[in-house]
C-alpha cells in the first residue's frame, strides 16, 4: 500500500497522508488555531441566531448567496482569450455547421435511395 | 385642581396623540423592518451588506485581504482562481474533496450536505454532494484498477474474436427426409416420376 498514487478522483487516505505526521511545527500549528479561530466564529453566529426565541424568519447563510452569485454571474468576469474563444468556438460554432453537414448528407442519401427504390424498409418499432 | 374623571380623559387624549407621535417618529428613523426602511431612506445593516458579495480577480495586497476576510478564509489560504477570463473573479479555489470525504460522525449544522454555516463553498459543490461524484481514497490506486479491468475486458474480448473465427460446436448437417424429400407431401405432381434423392452413401 506504500506506492498508493492518487488520481483526480481518488485522494490519498488519512493514514497514508504524510501531512498528519510530519506538520506538527509550530507555525502549522498556529495557522490550525487560526482556522479552528474561524470556524468557531462561524459556529457561534449560526448558534445564536438559531437559538433566538425572538427570530421569525429563516437564517441566511451569506456563503452561500455568495456561491449562487458566483456562479451565476460569470460573465461579469469574462474576458476573451485564445482559450475561451476557441471553446467558445468548439462549443457553440463547429457543432452548428458539423451537425447540418451530418444530417443533409444522411437525408440526402435516403432520399434517393427511396427515389431509387432500394431503401430497405424493415417494419421495426425501434428505428 | 380638576376631578380625576376628567384629568383622565385629558390623560388619555394626551396619551393617544404622544403614542401617535412617537409612532410616527419611529417609522421615519427607520429602525424597524418593512415599511420604516422605506420611508426613511436607510436600513439596518443586518442584511446582505454591498461587499459581500465576490467581486473581481483581486491585483493589490489589500484586495486580497479584504476577499480573504469576505469569504471567511485564512490571508494565507486564501488561493483564487488563476485570471485567465473564465469567469471565476475572485472566489477562493478549494481542494477538490467531495462531501462523502468529511467526517461522518461530528456536528455539522447541515449534516446531509456535512457542511457548518458559512463555511466556504467550493465552485462545484453541487457536484460534490454525496449523492454524486465520489473523491474518497479508493482501496487499491487507480493506475492497478484501470490495469485490471482493461485486461480482464481485453481479454474477454479476445478470447470472443477467436471463437468467432475458430467455432467449436457439434457437427450438424440439414434434416434429410424420406420419399424423395417428402415429394407428394411438397404438392408435387402424382403422375410425374420425381427424381431419385439419395441422402446416404453406404
Amino acid at each position: 500500500m506504500a506506492d498508493y498514487r492518487e488520481a483526480p478522483l481518488a485522494s490519498r487516505p488519512k493514514t497514508l497522508d504524510p501531512n498528519e505526521y510530519f506538520n506538527v511545527s509550530l507555525d502549522q500549528r498556529r495557522a490550525e488555531e487560526d482556522r479552528a479561530a474561524l470556524r468557531a466564529n462561524l459556529k457561534r453566529q449560526y448558534q445564536m441566531q438559531l437559538n433566538n426565541p425572538h427570530r421569525k424568519e429563516l437564517i441566511e447563510d451569506p456563503a452561500l448567496t455568495r456561491w449562487v452569485y458566483a456562479r451565476a454571474n460569470p460573465y461579469s468576469n469574462f474576458r476573451p482569450t485564445f482559450k475561451t474563444s476557441l471553446l467558445g468556438a468548439f462549443f457553440g460554432v463547429v457543432p452548428l455547421f458539423v451537425l447540418y453537414y451530418l444530417f443533409k448528407t444522411d437525408r440526402d442519401r435516403k432520399e434517393e435511395q427511396i427515389k431509387a427504390g432500394t431503401l430497405n424498409r424493415k417494419y421495426s418499432l425501434l428505428t | 385642581m380638576r376631578t380625576s374623571q376628567s384629568v383622565g380623559q385629558q390623560q388619555a387624549v394626551n396619551m393617544a396623540g404622544i403614542g401617535f407621535r412617537r409612532w410616527a417618529q419611529a417609522v421615519a428613523k427607520g429602525k424597524g423592518p418593512g415599511i420604516s426602511a422605506i420611508l426613511s431612506g436607510s436600513r439596518a445593516a443586518s442584511g446582505t451588506s454591498k461587499g459581500s458579495l465576490p467581486g473581481p480577480y483581486p491585483t493589490t495586497d489589500k484586495e486580497r485581504e479584504a476577499a480573504a476576510k469576505k469569504y471567511n478564509i485564512r490571508l494565507a489560504d486564501y488561493e483564487p482562481y488563476p485570471d485567465n477570463g473564465e469567469g471565476f473573479g475572485d472566489y477562493p479555489k478549494l481542494p477538490d474533496k467531495s462531501q462523502h470525504e468529511r467526517d461522518p460522525w461530528y456536528q455539522w449544522d447541515h449534516p446531509d450536505l456535512r457542511r457548518n454555516w458559512g463555511e466556504p463553498m467550493h465552485w462545484n459543490f453541487d457536484m460534490f454532494i454525496r449523492n454524486r461524484v465520489d473523491t474518497s481514497p479508493s482501496p487499491v490506486d487507480w493506475p492497478t484498477m484501470r490495469k485490471q479491468l482493461l485486461g480482464f475486458i481485453g481479454f474477454m474480448l479476445f478470447m470472443f474474436y477467436l471463437g468467432e473465427i475458430f467455432p467449436a460446436y457439434q457437427p450438424v448437417a440439414p434434416k434429410q427426409y424420406p420419399f424423395d424429400n417428402l415429394y407428394l407431401e411438397k404438392g408435387g405432381d402424382p403422375e410425374k416420376q420425381p427424381e431419385e434423392v439419395k441422402n446416404y452413401k453406404i
